[in-house]
Formats: C-alpha cells, sequence, structure tokens
C-alpha cells in the first residue's frame, strides 16, 4: 500500500521549544487515518508543515507522492482539501458566496458547490449568511469547502470540536464515509481516541511532539491486553506458585484476590494448572481489558515508544 | 489565475460595511469644502478651480490615505477574524496573487471612490455653489492621478494592515500620511514619499499644476513605490509562517 503522507524527521522549534520532534507519519493511501494526542501535543502544527502554512525548521514533507516545495506546492494543494484548527468563513457572506470564493480559487466548476452542499446538508441552507450559522453548520461548511474539487486527500484538524453530541455523530459518519464516497482519504485529528475509534482504520499517537505509536487500529488493540485478576480460597499457596514462577502480585483489595501483570494465554494455563495442583483453590480468573482511550492515556502520560 | 483572484475579492465586498465608508466619508469632505469655499469669497474667486482648492485641501489632507487606510484593513481583516488565513493560504494559488488582488481591489476602491470625488464636487459646485459653467478637464486628470498617487500608498497600507493585526493602525498611519505628504509635497520632495504622490497627483489646494512637465518622473516614483511595498509584502507572504486567529 503506498502512502499518501510521508514525513520524515520532521522538526518544528520555537525558540528552544520543540513543538514537532523527527515525526515519522505515514498515512496509508485510501484510509482514515486518526492522528491523537492531548492538547499542545503537535497536531495542529504537523497539519500545517504537511500544508505549507508553517515551514518547518528540519525534515521533509511528502504529499500525494511529491515532496512539499515551492515548486509542488499549488500542484498538491490543488488535489488536498483542508479544515485546520476550526472553519473559515466569511461572515456577512451567505454560504454559496462563501462556496464561490473557494471554488473559485480552487479553479473548480460551480456546479461543485452543488454537489458539496449536498454532502454536508447544508443546500437549504445556501442562501443564509454563514454568521448566522450554528457552530455545527459551520464546520460542515467548512468540510464543504475542503471536499470542493474533489480532493484526493483531506487534512481535517478537530472538525468536532465544540460539536453537541448529535453533532459529532453526523460529522463521523460524514467522515467515514468520504473513502467510499469521495475517494480520499482522510487525515483527521483529535484530543480524543475514543471519538475516532469507529471511524479510523489507522492512528498515529503524539504527544510533546513525538510520535508514541503509528500503526493500523487492530494494532493498537492488541496492547489492550491488560492485568489478570486471580481470585484463591488459599493465598499461601498461590503466592508460593507465583513467587517461583517469577510473577509479581499485588493485594487486589481483598486477601484472596490477587492482581497479576498482562500474560499471555499460555502462561495463564500453566499457572491455573500449577495453583492446583498446589492447592490454591482457584476461585476465578479474571483478564482485565483495557479501553483503547486507557492505552492512549498510559501511552501519552509514559511517552514510552511502543512501535 | 489573477482574475480568479480578484474576481474573489470583489465578492468578499459583497454587502460589506466598507461601501458606507466609501459613501459617507467623500460627502463630509464635499460639506467641508464647498461651505468653506462660500465662507471665504472673499478671498478666493468664484470658480471651479477656487472650488477644487477647497475640496482637496480637507480630502486629500485628512481623508484620500486613511481612507485607503480603510480599504486595505478591511481587505486584510476579512482574513484576520475567523481563520480565514488558513483558507487563503491552502487554495492553489500564488501567494503573490493574492496580495496583488487585494492591492488591484483597492486601486480599483480606490478609483471609484474618486469619481465619487467628483460627482459630489461636480453637484457641489454646480446645486449648492451655483458655479457657471462645468468644470474643467484638468480637475478629472488631477483625480485619475491621485489613483496613481496612491498606488504607493495602497502597497503600504496593505503591507502594514497585512502585518499586523489591527484596523486601527492603517487608518491612523494614513491621517498621520496625509499630514507628513502635505509637508512633503510643500517643500518639493513629491517624488520621495509616497503619501506626497498622492497630494501631488490631486494638486491639492493648488490651481496651477504640481507636476507640469514632471509626469513621467511621477509616474515612475509611483510605480517604484508601490514596487517596493508589494515586494516587501510578498515575501512576507512567503517566509512567514501563517497564524490565523
Amino acid at each position: 500500500m503506498t502512502n499518501i503522507i510521508e514525513t520524515k524527521d520532521l522538526c518544528k522549534a520555537y525558540g528552544s521549544h520543540t513543538a514537532v520532534d523527527h515525526l515519522d507519519l505515514l498515512v496509508p493511501e485510501g484510509s482514515v487515518y486518526g492522528f491523537i494526542g492531548p492538547n499542545g501535543a503537535g497536531k495542529s502544527t504537523t497539519m500545517k508543515m504537511l500544508l505549507g502554512l508553517i515551514h518547518p525548521t528540519g525534515g521533509t514533507v511528502r504529499l500525494l507522492g511529491q515532496r512539499m516545495d515551492a515548486r509542488n506546492r499549488l500542484d498538491i494543494l490543488r488535489r488536498t482539501g483542508s479544515l485546520i484548527e476550526s472553519p473559515a468563513g466569511y461572515a456577512h457572506l451567505t454560504a454559496q458566496e462563501n462556496l464561490q470564493i473557494v471554488a473559485d480559487l480552487k479553479q473548480v466548476p460551480r456546479k461543485d458547490i452543488d454537489r458539496v452542499l449536498e454532502i454536508v446538508h447544508l443546500k437549504e441552507y445556501r442562501r443564509r449568511k454563514v454568521g448566522q450559522y450554528s457552530l455545527g453548520m459551520r464546520q460542515r461548511l467548512g468540510i464543504a469547502q475542503a471536499l470542493l474539487g474533489s480532493p484526493k486527500l483531506l487534512v481535517l484538524d478537530e472538525p468536532t470540536n465544540g460539536l453537541d453530541p448529535a453533532g459529532i455523530q453526523e460529522m463521523r459518519s460524514l467522515i467515514a464515509e468520504m473513502p467510499r464516497t469521495c475517494g480520499a482519504t482522510v487525515l483527521i485529528s483529535s484530543h480524543l481516541l475514543s471519538e475516532l475509534e469507529m471511524i479510523v482504520d489507522h492512528v498515529g499517537i503524539i504527544n510533546n511532539g513525538q510520535l508514541l505509536f503509528q500503526g493500523p487500529l487492530d494494532k493498537l488493540r492488541r496492547h489492550s491486553r491488560g492485568n489478570i485478576l486471580l481470585e484463591v480460597l488459599n493465598p499461601g499457596p498461590a503466592r508460593r506458585v507465583l513467587g517461583a514462577a517469577r510473577i509479581s502480585a499485588c493485594d487486589g483489595g481483598d486477601p484472596h484476590c490477587l492482581q497479576l501483570p498482562a500474560l499471555p494465554e499460555t502462561s495463564v494455563a500453566e499457572l491455573v494448572r500449577q495453583l492446583a495442583d498446589q492447592g490454591a483453590g482457584v476461585v476465578g480468573v479474571t483478564r482485565r481489558t483495557r479501553t483503547l482511550e486507557e492505552i492512549f492515556l498510559s501511552l501519552t502520560e509514559s511517552r514510552k515508544e511502543v512501535v | 489565475m489573477l482574475i480568479r483572484c480578484i474576481l474573489a475579492e470583489n465578492r468578499k465586498l459583497h454587502g460589506a460595511v466598507i461601501w458606507l465608508v466609501f459613501l459617507v466619508v467623500p460627502m463630509i469632505s464635499a460639506l467641508y469644502g464647498t461651505f468653506n469655499f462660500l465662507q471665504n469669497l472673499g478671498l478666493l474667486t468664484f470658480d471651479w478651480y477656487n472650488l477644487w482648492t477647497q475640496h482637496t485641501l480637507f480630502y486629500t489632507l485628512f481623508f484620500f490615505a486613511p481612507m485607503v487606510g480603510v480599504y486595505a484593513a478591511y481587505l486584510w481583516r476579512l482574513e484576520h477574524l475567523g481563520h480565514n488565513w488558513n483558507l487563503i493560504m491552502t487554495v492553489p494559488v500564488r501567494r503573490s496573487y493574492i496580495f496583488l488582488a487585494k492591492f488591484l481591489v483597492v486601486a480599483k476602491m480606490t478609483l471609484l471612490t474618486q469619481g465619487w470625488v467628483f460627482l459630489l464636487y461636480l453637484l457641489a459646485g454646480k446645486f449648492w455653489a451655483g458655479l457657471p459653467g462645468w468644470p474643467p478637464v484638468m480637475i478629472v486628470i488631477w483625480l485619475l492621478r491621485g489613483v496613481l498617487g496612491s498606488l504607493g500608498v495602497i502597497a503600504f497600507e496593505l503591507l502594514l494592515a497585512m502585518a499586523i493585526r489591527s484596523f486601527a493602525v492603517p487608518v491612523l498611519v494614513g491621517l498621520a500620511g496625509g499630514v507628513s505628504g502635505m509637508l512633503a509635497a510643500s517643500r518639493g520632495l513629491s517624488l520621495f514619499w509616497p503619501f506626497a504622490l498622492m497630494q501631488a497627483g490631486m494638486n491639492s489646494n493648488r490651481k496651477d499644476d504640481m507636476l507640469s512637465g514632471q509626469f513621467f518622473p511621477f509616474l515612475l516614483a509611483c510605480l517604484v513605490w508601490a514596487g517596493i511595498f508589494a515586494g516587501l509584502a510578498i515575501l512576507l507572504l512567503r517566509a512567514r509562517d501563517v497564524r490565523a486567529e
């Protein structure tokens, strides 16, 4: 699978502060890539560097097979749609007029305006001034602006920010359908993994400007195997077995409950056999599965590179 | 592509409050100038040239450059507000065209303003002052020369309004520029100060032509000043990181 976005050692420093630190981002073509990190992690800075809005202090950016530089900038932007930070628009103009401005600048036929208004469900509000739009409608207008000209790549920076739950749901379905309806690869950022896990197939987790994880969402899910809670009738023999197997056990809040670290299935089966042999009286073995949000939090808090 | 950028800039002016400034400000200077003309008929000759001196005395000193400042500040304010910088800098358009389109649109608005100033001058002279005959053709030429004289100021004000996220600064600089331009023009330094070029082009507060035989040096100075400021602005657009708010 070819990558539609490739960065190599991408850096951005503001004086002594490094906002983006040697980032190697790989976004496969046709994917919906969730770019996730806490506020201030470097997501917007990275996205702005991808689009040439800010100049990197190091590294390279390749988009749609071309290096992002002065020579290729216009060609890349012609095939890219974006919504950065929050929706843009001229408040004293109608949605139709706003889209006409963007259509003119993108050299897109005016009839494309109808198509994008249809996609974002704003057709009946096209003659209303954008200043009278709700935030959700403005976000949708921002998406419509990005969709003009049927771009091959969509870069969306926190498009669900400030939306109510219904608006978030609507935006999610809109974005999830884009590879199918528009044939576009989508790079979408958020500070909440839970918000994106239903629509993305690839994930990049960033914190303090560094990429902590990158890969398919399934790969991240494999990290969700969590601690094991062991419930026994006789804690003494159980502790001896665990000690012999060099498995550290913490108090599970009850003398008969022991909390064990994440173990492979085969190790768990062998352990249960030994515990039974030694008369520990196994009552229960429960694997505690971590949510993706917990993995995200543990990654961003520990700042460890897992992949 | 530049044409498309100009069309986009023109569209941004639909229903914009800037047209109120366009209509009202020249009316103030026309009212004040005509009133002053009629009050000083003991000192002034009752003719179109003398009415012109009074109209331009106020217009070029206090209104012309600040109006250019308002136009420039407004066009950039539209981008400063609501993350529109991100929008205009991610469309497939040369950065130089973004600036040049704004430059040409402000120049167009300045030309329209001069037309409105002439119409007000004509109406005030004919129906309020009751001057005989019609204004001399030179008045029209001076108004058009005023547009040429304003090119350097337009580029400068656009540069300022782009770099500084303030509406007031370009307007105040325009006001100070109008006064400084009059001082420079009165000392024969018109070609060396862009704000003085506006005064010289308009033949402000004069009956005899300030630029007699000096049109080409004047034109060259207008283009050079406009080129310097436009060049600086385009360089800044290319080199600076976009910071939308």
